[in-house]
């Protein structure tokens, strides 16, 4: 301690020195917002806005989708375009806006559109939309009018205009040999600065076709801290935090709010002894989701039961959440054993540093619960990158049975986004070979209305009861700081969009 | 010092840096593949292997190196997969933020040590002699991520005077100055500490005493500009240190510097700009042990830079 007194009055004494020079804590002037965020964004390419770094900035405050998804029900909602219809199976067709320009002075028009979609899908600039929301798919979209668009896909696409609202639509001026710096959208803000290492300013776009914001300029910063975001909205140096760790995250201006992800544990099922059924489900019943909830885990997470949360189309409400039972899952190890099942063998718990707010003490109780029930598991806490190598196929043929820790998002609203990729022999993150399993998705995916939801449910139903190749722990929360003079409800979207328009002060 | 001994030392860092970019190319590479990291985990095997083909991974090892080296003669560094633009250019817009932060905190170790150092050897054994000592080890020992939160929660949350984080004006240096500023004093009081004492018993000391020179004037030039030599190594080896960034300062403090840009660059498998920021390092750190020789013959004119 005696260090700090050195250090201390050190500081103390320049600080004194400059604080006659400092204006740091004036409150910001009522047009002026700044917002922290984790992470500096990438391109800030419209057709990178998959990623959250990204999308923070750029959805819906510079550029815009033809439609948006409604954060309390996640139906689709008019944005550039005013209205749409599937023509024929294949065929859909978008009016749009015709009183829009992009912040370069072009004109919004079906053309944009088409130039922008063709542009997401370019293999050669590998965009976040066109490899995720729109993979597999091809989109050909056709200018009838300037006001009116058809989209053309090559297989049945129920959910076409879910996937629009993913897909971003720059100025047509957007070049097509790299990914953009400096976007031009249609949106209520345009770009003003982007200073490399420290922030992103964005200024209120007169011409907007919308409502005027309230706030006329916004700066987007970004520290890695937790504590430091907490303590900068504090200061008035900011007046939004996002991904506030829970023990810093407990003054009334915290929010917690869903955001859209669930976190679970997947299991390798195919290696032994996580091939047996009873071992599988004994891991469900040896982990006290109780006993983590409000201590690890934030108080407002939700027990889950399924990889999407309530917002997503085809959560299933009925599957019953399991019941912390080591007793059982203690007897169940011990008739899997008498059947010959190496229940002894090492069972490698592979974490991921950082996936969420205390993910490594999250998998150090679960390893200690996983013990008390007679498991046999060691923890390995990996960085993102070594991590990947676990979650992606291919994996090695030789490798230890193993458990995952991973974190689903899904804000695009529908279970095609979550199923196909995670649940099914070809998925690239599957591990999980059921053909009846397949089956259930391929025809859910295909389904529309009444039908889409049920399918979609039952395969939700079946991968918890029936196959139980995960351990779902919670549907998340995100807690965010907001100045006490701002007015801002985070909503289930906030994990990938800052509505801008939508915060005013007080 | 000779313009032949600058040639020389150059052709020797020239070998030591060709050896370092090598070990370099391969160790970024060992630490996995970037192109998980760069494409959503929904992105179908195909779309992989097409990245991997545009980036040039899906060659040997042995030609990847071959290419980047022919590129690194024509002081080519790649562009960074993540900022999207050449990786040289993000390095030289960082560097110049470390270096000027690593000498603000070290010239001010430097200075502070020095004085206390001196205090405490003159008062060697005595109570205030202990008390700097206790205080240097713990500057020497305290991490400076912790002593980096305590600095916001004290001076920014707590008093208001300073701000928690960022980058602009003086006041935007001091918490970050005083946290690179721990650990060299510590470590810096203790060796002049040392190494007065030493010079104070010497032979020239007590003679130069003995003649009648007076107390003050014996402690700070005689015997100092003698202590000095050993505190000038260690800050020399110390400003290397930090021509590599305080990573986890600037981590803390949101500084755009060095450091944080090695330490993104790793995390993030940007392979030009680890490769970048290391020969910028590299080459820095050479030019700080030129000047460190020069200053050594400056302190001791017994030493001859030749």
């Amino acid at each position: 301690m005696k260090k700090m007194k050195g250090i201390g009055a050190l500081s103390m004494g320049l600080a004194f020195l400059l604080a006659p020079a400092s204006a740091i804590r004036a409150d910001a002037a009522s047009d002026k917002l700044t917002v922290v965020v984790t992470d500096e964004p990438k391109s800030l390419d419209p057709c990178d806005t998959d990623l959250s770094g990204n999308s923070r900035i750029l959805h819906n405050n510079i550029t815009e989708a033809l439609v948006n998804l409604s954060p309390a029900d996640g139906s689709v909602v008019p944005s550039l375009a005013t209205s749409w219809r599937q023509v024929d199976e294949l065929t859909w067709e978008f009016k749009l806006r015709d009183d829009v320009t992009f912040h370069d002075g072009k004109a919004f028009d079906a053309n944009a559109v088409v130039a922008a979609l063709k542009r997401a899908q370019d293999p050669a600039l590998a965009c976040e939309v066109g490899l995720a929301t729109l993979k597999g798919v091809k989109f050909n979209a056709e200018a009838v009018s300037p006001t009116t668009l058809l989209i053309k896909t090559d297989i049945v696409e129920p959910i076409l205009p879910n996937q629009m609202s993913a897909v971003d639509i720059g100025s047509p001026a957007t070049p097509n040999d790299g990914k953009s710096r400096s976007p031009a959208g249609t949106g209520p803000y345009k770009l003003a600065a982007w200073t490399p290492g420290q922030s992103v300013d964005l200024v209120a776009y007169d011409g907007y076709w919308g409502d005027k914001p309230a706030i006329k300029n916004a700066t987007i910063i970004w520290r890695a801290e937790s504590a430091v975001r907490a303590a900068m909205v504090a200061t008035g140096e900011a007046q939004i935090a996002y991904e506030i760790a829970p023990q810093d995250g407990t003054t009334e201006q915290d929010h917690a709010f869903p955001n859209a992800e669930t976190s679970l544990l997947r299991i390798d099922a195919e290696i032994p002894p996580l091939n047996d059924q009873r071992v599988r489900e004994a891991l469900n019943l040896a982990i006290d989701r109780d006993g983590l909830v409000g201590t690890i885990f934030h108080q407002d997470a939700q027990k889950a039961m399924q990889a999407v949360p309530p917002s997503v189309f085809g959560f299933n409400p009925d599957i019953p959440v399991w019941m912390y039972d080591p007793e059982k899952a203690k007897s169940l190890l011990a008739a899997a054993k008498a059947d010959g099942v190496p229940v002894d063998k090492e069972i490698v718990i592979y974490g991921r540093i950082g996936i969420y707010p205390n993910s490594s003490e999250s998998l150090e109780a679960i390893q200690a619960m996983l013990a008390d029930a007679g498991f046999n598991a060691r923890l390995e806490m990996l960085e993102t990158s070594p991590w990947l190598k676990k979650l992606l196929k291919p994996w090695d043929k030789e490798r230890q049975p193993s458990i995952l820790q991973t974190q689903i998002d899904n804000t695009e609203g529908d279970a095609v986004f979550t199923l196909p990729n995670r649940f099914t022999t070809d998925g690239n993150q599957s591990t999980i070979a059921d053909a009846k399993l397949d089956a259930m998705i391929a025809n859910a995916s295909k389904a529309t209305g009444d039908e889409r939801e049920k399918l979609f449910e039952d395969a939700f139903s079946y991968i918890a009861v029936d196959a139980i190749n995960i351990v779902p722990l919670f549907h998340m929360v995100t807690i965010a700081r907001v100045a006490e003079n701002v007015t801002y409800t985070p909503d289930v979207q906030a994990g990938n969009e800052i509505k801008l328009k939508s915060i005013s002060y007080r | 010092m000779s313009f032949t001994y600058f040639l020389r030392r150059a052709a020797f860092a020239a070998l030591a840096l060709a050896a370092l970019m090598t070990s370099a190319f391969f160790l970024v590479r060992l630490t996995g593949d970037p192109v998980n990291l760069y494409l959503p985990v929904d992105a179908s095997d195909a779309a992989r292997e097409a990245m991997r083909v545009r980036l040039g991974l899906d060659r040997s090892l042995p030609w990847q190196f071959l290419d980047w080296a022919g590129d690194m003669l024509s002081l080519d560094f790649g562009t960074s997969l993540w900022h999207n633009r050449p990786a040289m250019d993000v390095v030289l817009e960082a560097l110049p933020n470390t270096l000027a932060l690593g000498a603000i905190a070290l010239t001010l170790a430097f200075i502070a040590a020095v004085i206390i150092g001196s205090i405490a050897a003159v008062n060697a054994g005595g109570w205030i002699d202990r008390a700097i000592n206790v205080l240097s080890q713990a500057a020497a020992s305290v991490p400076d991520f912790w002593l980096g939160l305590m600095g916001v929660l004290l001076f920014a949350v707590t008093l208001r005077i300073l701000p928690t984080s960022g980058f602009g004006g003086p006041i935007y240096w001091i918490l970050p100055v005083a946290c690179l500023f721990a650990r060299p004093f510590g470590t810096l009081v203790q060796i002049v500490r040392g190494s007065m004492i030493e010079a104070l018993n010497a032979t020239f000391v007590r003679t130069a005493r003995a003649k009648g020179a007076r107390g003050g004037r014996v402690t700070f030039v005689h015997a100092l500009r003698n202590a000095l030599l050993p505190a000038v190594t260690v800050t020399g080896d110390l400003a290397a240190q930090f021509a590599g960034g305080g990573g986890v300062v600037e981590v803390v403090f949101g500084f755009p510097g060095i450091g944080k840009l090695l330490i993104d660059g790793i995390l993030k498998r940007d392979f030009a700009i680890v490769q970048a920021s290391i020969f910028a390092v590299a080459v820095v750190i050479f030019f700080i042990n030129i000047l460190v020789d020069m200053l050594y013959a400056s302190i001791d004119p017994r030493v001859r830079v030749e």
